[in-house]
């Protein structure tokens, strides 16, 4: 129906939006309200000997100086480990760590006694370098390591007749959502708390509100204000806690809201990390074996490291058969910014490197890329390294053809404009391609699961879902659902909050699946109920009623509009939805992921050889998306996917030096700007995901996870170098700066039938991984 | 944020307070304004804290994001800027227009808001008012853009959601209702 699933239906927030009155966590406000401002370290790693807050609070207009003895609960928090201070406690092991909150009647003042408040640090040596991280003595009294997955496939020796090897790297990106971090607390007259925040997971911030106030979980009240972007860096907690302590500890309403250079400062970021591969093929190019290693730094707290790395190294496969394999893997702490969820989810990293390897297996073998990515495409049927069996639709092979049919865009090369403006040396255009395999939703037995509230009168639906709206549009999917399925005339979607139960976070590509199939389920239920009362009122079978387009229908007959069916009558239904369970890797019980996207990607960049300047001139993308359940929509997530994947390959770094971050800052954190970004032509592969309304899936990492080694494939190609480090520098360009893949002809050695094709997981390391460095890694990067 | 050392220029209508405020006159969005402000506020704070005019965004608060962008008369004519970067008393005596300014007849949306819905310029939004605003002086001096002059009137303003593809398209889409060749 006009508005249901599959029309570009505009978004319902829309027009606040258009006109600048959508409220966002920045602009909240209330009466008697106080701000507050976070003292951080300014050392990586320091012991705190003195603390004194004495000074701060006798200012005028201050009312609270907070330090981690002021937490009446548990001082430790954290998204995945309880392995973080609230507030400093006796050391700090970033720079920028949380030591005091304060609270005063306006921003200077509160900034001015923030400054007023005596720390004495003694510096310690500063644990930077990940791979020091596994030797070195533990900066932490949980240890250095957050998490080693190790696991062989088949006969991980066997070998075709050309090996190829490199060490890979990805930089630190932040996730530089729009909207620095902002939130407003309040007492409840309770003696509770309750806070309106930016966040992407509402009952996880609940929780960890409740661990440091000691308050059980219904005297904390958690509400979503307007997001400005999230992109994972708003699933880990940074100012609730604070703020909500604060309220409680002066009776009053307190709002934080971070600057931008405090913003880079307090959320995750991306893991960068080190990857090195080898892929053994045939003489067609058909991929013999696989050994992969990745060592990821997780920074300061554990955050999701414990996680992310099993995306990095079960997916290094990339979306090709593989039959024999070795791989592992480790997430480290140091003195770095912490690092944790990002579009992508440790993806990106292992997609990068696995299509560096395809490339440079295709150059040996004399294979065009595309075939030897054709010939190695998984199939439905197959069986992953990690063992689980791909039994829904595995399109690689109809995204990798569906992009061949676009055409190349035509044109002579031209000089880089925007961040790589050129003045006109010599430009070589390049053409490179990457395909991407993406696990959808939570993985590894984290429950994934979400709730939905739907009533309905006088055809009027409201949906209620603890589902954060972060930008994505999942305010417009709950709406077309709402459409669709109850041909409801209006919908309200409530802002969500944690007086419905938990629909997990806004991430990892999950929620059109899992709040949306929660939202599709109540609305059913709610027909059913309005279709019963229908059918006693007219004396009729409610097994023939059904709605179409808005209107009640007995056996495909029109008996009127839902709008005016059961007059005054409100129908209501609370459903709950969760995905088949998941376990962990190599647990032999079942499938580590819920579900998997495919994406292919070309990508035509010009480049200024002289000076070491990009432009990407068009990147081309077929993507298996299940269903469209929104045109306009999904073509935005991919749109603004690619473009966050290009930054990440060309410009998106987050420098850190001995622990600092230099440039914290959107003058010198670059992202994309309009004119960085390329022509895109996006289409879809369509192959409904069972088990889901619409057979729909989640779509918005994909995206991301391809243009990184798109971009970077197709500098390749206009270049003719290796190129083995993203962010790709112009100085990497001018002055040919990194490795080449090590090939070497050897002589085939068939796999070992009588090997196991599961995985099988080993407990102990196969080697330090130190040695990554000593097998080819570029000593930039 | 901006700082300023003590510029202390000639203000219009200006009068140094003590606590070395100032306060001078303000026209936002039709509405004058008499406003007292530190010398080292930002146009962006005074119109958002003191003011309470929300429409302006703060993205990073220098100049690199043109999530605050408005139009200024501040004396030249008038022009898109972005409000973080000027000190607010240099705008003293001034008229600002924000996106509230912008708008169709009887509180119908604009064109160019209109497009931005239609083309799925917007999602996470924080950066629509000011690009609503870039959009529209654009289009208000130039109704038939070249894609080259579209990046070159928004290459100010970030956005970190969409990939900027649906809101050349939003631009491109309301030029051509305004040139009646929908
Ligand atoms: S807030 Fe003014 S340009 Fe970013
Ligand atoms: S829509 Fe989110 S920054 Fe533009």
């Amino acid at each position: 129906m006009d508005g249901g699933i599959g029309s570009s239906v505009r978004r319902p927030d829309g027009p606040a939006k258009v006109r600048g009155e959508f409220s966002y966590a920045g602009d909240l406000t209330a009466d008697g309200m106080l701000v507050g401002v976070t003292l951080r370290s300014p050392h990586p790693h320091a012991r705190i000997l003195r603390l004194d807050t004495a000074a701060a609070r006798a200012m005028d207009g201050v009312h609270a100086v907070l330090t981690c003895d002021d937490v009446p609960g548990d001082r430790q928090f954290g998204l995945v480990l309880r392995d973080e201070p609230v507030l400093a406690d006796g050391v700090v092991r970033y720079a920028g760590e949380p030591v005091a909150v304060v609270a005063a009647v306006d921003a200077a003042t509160a900034r001015r006694a923030a400054r007023a408040v005596e720390v004495d640090y003694e510096v310690l040596p500063a644990l930077t370098d990940p791979q020091l991280s596994l030797t070195a003595a533990s900066v932490h009294p949980d240890g250095n390591v957050y998490r080693h997955v190790s696991y062989s496939c088949g006969d991980p020796d066997a070998r075709g007749v050309v090996t190829v090897e490199n060490t890979y790297r990805i930089g630190m990106q932040d996730p530089a959502f729009l909207a620095p971090e902002a939130g407003l607390a309040r007492p409840t007259p309770d003696g509770g708390v309750a806070i309106e925040v930016a966040t992407q997971w509402l009952h996880s911030d609940q929780r960890q509100i409740g661990w440091a106030t000691g308050l059980p979980p219904e005297k904390v009240h958690v509400s979503l204000a307007g997001v400005g972007g999230a992109f994972g860096g708003r699933e880990d907690v940074t100012l609730q806690v604070h703020a909500c302590l604060l309220a409680l500890a002066t009776g009053r309403p307190v709002k934080i809201e971070y600057t931008r250079e405090e913003s880079f400062l307090a959320h995750r970021q991306r893991h960068p990390g080190t990857i090195w591969l080898r892929h053994s093929a045939d003489a067609d190019g058909r991929i013999v074996s696989v050994e992969g290693r990745v060592l990821l730094d997780g920074g300061a707290y554990a955050s999701t490291s414990p996680v992310v790395i099993t995306n990095t190294v079960t997916l290094l496969q990339g979306p090709y058969r593989v039959d024999n394999g070795r791989f592992e893997g480790w997430s480290v702490r140091t003195n770095n910014p912490s690092c944790g969820a990002m579009r992508g989810f440790g993806v990106p990293q292992a997609a990068f490197a696995h299509e560096a390897q395809l490339d440079a297996l295709a150059a040996a073998l004399g294979i065009d890329p595309v075939e030897i990515r054709l010939t190695n495409a998984l199939q439905r049927g197959d069986v992953a390294t990690f063992g689980q069996r791909f039994d829904a639709p595995t399109p690689v092979r109809e995204v990798i053809e569906g992009l061949r049919a676009v055409p190349l865009p035509s044109g002579p090369a031209k000089p880089p404009g925007g961040v790589g403006r050129s003045g006109g040396g010599e430009v070589r255009r390049g053409v490179g391609w990457a395909v991407s395999i993406k696990n959808l939703a939570f993985s590894e037995g984290h429950v994934d699961e979400s709730t939905a509230e739907v009533s309905l009168r006088d055809g009027h639906a409201t949906v209620h879902t603890a589902c954060a709206e972060v930008g994505q549009g999942f305010v417009t999917v709950a709406e077309q659902v709402a459409r669709t399925v109850l041909g409801a005339t209006s919908v309200d979607v409530v802002q969500p909050d944690t007086l419905v139960a938990s629909a997990g976070s806004t991430s990892a590509s999950r929620q059109t699946m899992a709040s949306g199939t929660a939202v599709h389920r109540a609305c059913l239920a709610v027909r059913d109920r309005m279709l019963g009362r229908v059918a006693r009122a007219h004396g009729l079978d409610a097994a023939t009623l059904t709605v179409a387009d808005g209107v009640v229908c007995a056996a495909g007959r029109p008996l009127g509009p839902v709008a005016t069916a059961a007059p005054g009558q409100t129908f209501r239904a609370t459903e709950h939805f969760q995905h088949p369970a998941t376990h962990p890797l190599g647990s032999g019980a079942g499938g580590m992921y819920v579900a998997f996207g495919f994406s292919a990607q070309r990508a035509v960049v010009d480049v200024d050889v002289e000076l070491g300047l990009v432009s990407v001139v068009q990147i081309a993308s077929c993507q298996d998306v299940g269903t469209v359940v929104n045109p306009t929509q999904l073509l935005g997530q991919i749109e603004g996917g690619i473009v966050q994947g290009m930054g990440l390959a060309l410009m998106e770094e987050v420098v850190v030096v001995g622990g600092l971050i230099t440039n914290p800052d959107l003058q010198d954190y670059l992202i994309p700007t309009i004119v960085d970004a390329p022509e895109i032509v996006s289409t879809y592969v369509t192959d409904p995901e069972p088990g889901m309304p619409h057979g729909w899936k989640g779509v918005g990492e994909p995206p991301l996870v391809t243009a990184v080694p798109v971009v970077a494939a197709a500098v390749r190609a206009a270049t003719g170098l290796p190129l083995p480090a993203v962010p790709i520098r112009p100085e990497h360009i001018a002055l040919g700066i990194g490795q080449a893949p090590t090939v070497t002809w050897t002589t085939p050695r068939a796999a070992d039938p009588d090997r196991p094709r599961g995985p099988v997981v080993d407990e102990e390391p196969h080697d330090a991984p130190g040695t990554m460095a000593e097998e080819g890694a570029p000593a930039g990067g | 944020m901006t700082a300023v050392e003590d510029p202390r220029p000639e203000v219009a209508g200006g009068t140094d307070g003590p606590d070395s405020s100032v306060t001078f006159a303000l026209t936002v969005d039709g509405t004058a304004h008499e406003v007292t402000a530190r010398w080292d506020e930002s146009l962006l704070t005074v119109l958002r804290d003191r003011l309470g005019v929300r429409g302006p965004k703060t993205g990073c608060a220098h100049g690199r994001c043109g999530a605050c962008a408005v139009k200024a008369d501040l004396g030249d004519g008038g022009h898109v800027l972005c409000s973080c970067l000027v000190p607010a008393a240099t705008a003293a005596g001034g008229t600002v227009e924000t996106i509230a300014s912008i708008g169709g007849p009887d509180g119908a949306l604009s064109d160019v808001q209109e497009a931005f819905l239609a083309e799925g310029a917007v999602q996470c939004g924080i950066c629509t008012s000011g690009f609503v605003t870039a959009a529209t002086e654009l289009l208000d001096t130039n109704p038939d853009p070249t894609r080259t002059e579209i990046e070159a009137a928004l290459y100010g303003n970030l956005c970190r959601c969409t990939g900027y593809g649906r809101i050349v398209a939003a631009v491109e889409t309301a030029a051509r209702t305004r040139r009646g060749d929908a």
